[in-house]
């Protein structure tokens, strides 16, 4: 097999150390029109955050890893559904244990119910048994786009909420705040 | 008979109009080995929508098709999948049950991709043909003997004695202060933190598949304050760090613990970037000896390195060192001896790493439920061996083969 692996970050970014256990990692902000122009946006934006979120940690490989996997998810979900106008607002913060994430997404009316469906959806009191139907049948194109979501709850046990932001711009779309927890200790210990 | 059928650069046209939006997201291998029957994914598949996987799917129908009892897909390589890309195997798994009930599909994964053993997990239990493994569980055979604490004490004794000798010769392979440099098997690591006290390089990060190791590797840096060393969980036949990207590649006393030492080899020279050098160090033990009891001695480490290739790993590797270095492709070889010995080594350390030779080969020999007989020839052997270190008169040596390669520089 050839294994050729090219670099997706830079290697020795090392942001100053954390020194507090909680506290802001890193924010970002951009324009939905721009973002959306391209697919390879989402993992490029996925890798880099997990790698400056991780920079700190023992492994930091390993973790960047992990995070990435989960920021990607929410990132399609993102580039998927959000409303034509607009700025992405997405803010990583640590807690303990947690990587907190605070989505802003501007939305329209197809896009506001896809996350209030989604985070309905990871709610759901029988949520693996849910997860495994979808995987056993042919899922429904609906379904399917909220999944990537609902496997981070079910699959990694992130938490989900969703928060409507009232304050409408001066071209009247609105935004919601996507709330995510990650966990990222040892999920995968075999 | 393995082909690669879709290299990276032929992944299916998007049916999209910007196909360059989705391309780069879908950077990976796909290789069918019939002989096998094995299908391997490496890279990372995130494509935008079932549509662009279209290649792979018919790829892994042929598969199952030309398959007899067991298909494998193996993802131990695949750093990143999406949703999309996962429903879609799911979908493909689905398919199989449906038109070849009898086929066993095997998903092997491993530890180091950390999403990997939950995602795949729910596949398995959904269906019964399917099974996961995770091939590096077992991957080095006496992993829990050495992690055990006592061992641990002793493994820092001989990093000490062995770093006495080392730090002679690993000049005259290259190492300069502001490299870039890997230590892939670091155990402790603390080979790595010498070098970062001692040459001060730009960049360094070991590598080991011990969680056990990496932690007290970490806690050590830590304790002393060092925060420019980077330790990573992977797989040394496997690793996640990107092409060309270190002037010093090392590896020490670890080839030899490997049953595949030429993939680990390979990855060593793929990290390394052209014009750097890679430095393996190696055990020989055919030539480990002593005085008085010579052939007592010799005999202990003959049955030692026969067990040792019993269980898959070659502790008589050292002599090979050239030859391994110049078949991986590297140019401008040397070699050198790290030849420890009773007088310039401090005795006790030595003796002490040399009886602890006797309680891990013992633990060797009862997980390959060897003759009881042979170890108690290695532990004659090496007791008297231990004799000649600490004895009056006596003389015992421990060599250790260094060498070194440049990758080479093309045009
Ligand atoms: C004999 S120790 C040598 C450690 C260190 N280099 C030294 O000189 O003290 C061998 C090391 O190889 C590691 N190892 C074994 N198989 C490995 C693999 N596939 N990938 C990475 N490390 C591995 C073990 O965990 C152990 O730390």
């Amino acid at each position: 097999m050839s294994g050729s692996k090219r670099s997706d970050s830079a290697l020795t970014m090392r942001p100053p150390p954390m020194t507090a256990e909680s506290g802001l990692i890193i924010s970002t902000s951009f324009s939905v029109s721009g973002f959306g122009k391209r697919w390879t946006h989402c993992h490029q934006l996925a890798n880099y955050l997990a790698r400056y979120a991780s920079a700190n940690e023992n492994d930091p490989e390993r973790t960047s890893t992990l995070l990435s996997t989960f920021f990607n998810e929410l990132i399609e979900a993102i580039y998927r559904n959000h409303a034509r106008r607009g700025l992405i607002q997405i803010t990583f913060e640590r807690r303990h244990d947690k990587v907190c994430v605070k989505a802003e997404v501007p939305v329209d009316e197809e896009s506001r119910r896809f996350y209030e469906r989604t985070v309905e959806l990871a709610q759901h009191p029988e949520l693996m048994r849910w997860y495994r139907e979808r995987l056993e049948r042919e899922i429904s194109e609906e379904d399917a786009g909220a999944l990537g979501i609902v496997e981070l709850t079910v699959v990694y046990g992130a938490q989900i909420a969703i928060e409507h932001i009232q304050r409408t711009d001066v071209e009247g779309s609105r935004s919601l705040h996507l709330w995510v927890e990650f966990p990222f200790a040892e999920l995968d210990e075999v | 008979m393995s082909v690669s059928v879709v290299p990276d650069s032929h992944v299916p046209p998007s049916s999209s109009s910007d196909g360059a939006s989705w391309r780069s997201s879908v950077s990976f291998n796909i290789r069918v080995s019939e002989q096998e029957q094995q299908v391997s994914f490496t890279g990372m598949l995130r494509p935008f929508v079932a549509e662009h996987m279209k290649a792979i799917r018919s790829t892994l129908e042929t598969a199952a098709r030309n398959a007899t009892g067991e298909l494998q897909l193996d993802f131990k390589r695949l750093k990143y999948m999406n949703s999309v890309a996962f429903l879609e195997i799911n979908r493909f798994i689905r398919w199989v049950v449906g038109v070849r009930p009898g086929l066993k599909i095997v998903l092997i994964i491993s530890s180091v991709i950390p999403w990997a053993i939950r995602k795949f997990q729910v596949i398995a239990e959904i269906y019964p043909n399917v099974s996961v493994v995770v091939y590096d569980k077992s991957l080095y055979p006496i992993q829990q003997v050495i992690e055990d604490e006592d061992f641990i004490n002793v493994l820092r004794t001989q990093e000490k004695i062995v770093w006495e000798v080392e730090r002679k010769i690993i000049s005259r392979h290259g190492l300069r202060p502001g490299m870039r440099v890997a230590d892939i098997a670091c155990g402790l690591g603390d080979f790595v933190l010498r070098v970062q006290k001692e040459f001060n390089p730009e960049y360094i990060i070991g590598v080991d598949h011990s969680r056990a190791f990496l932690r007290h590797a970490q806690s050590h840096a830590k304790s002393l304050g060092i925060e420019n060393i980077e330790y990573q969980y992977g797989d040394a036949a496997a690793l996640l760090l990107p092409d060309d990207s270190f002037d010093f590649v090392t590896c020490r006393l670890a080839l030899q613990v490997f049953h595949m030492p030429e993939q680990m080899v390979q990855e060593l020279y793929r990290i390394c970037r052209p014009g750097g050098r890679v430095y393996i160090t190696n055990e020989m033990m055919s030539c480990v000896t002593g005085y008085p009891d010579q052939a007592l001695i010799r005999h202990g480490y003959d049955r030692f390195l026969e067990l040792s290739r019993m269980v898959g790993m070659d502790f008589d590797i050292g002599v090979r060192t050239m030859k391994i270095l110049k078949n991986a492709g590297l140019e401008e070889i040397k070699g050198d001896l790290i030849g420890i010995d009773n007088m310039n080594s401090d005795r006790a350390y030595f003796a002490k790493v040399v009886e602890s030779w006797i309680v891990s080969s013992g633990d060797v020999a009862r997980s390959a439920e060897a003759d009881p007989k042979v170890h108690e020839h290695i532990a004659a052997g090496l007791r008297a061996h231990v004799e000649a270190i600490l004895g009056d008169g006596g003389y015992a040596s421990w060599p250790i083969y260094a060498g070194s390669g440049r990758k080479p520089v093309r045009p």
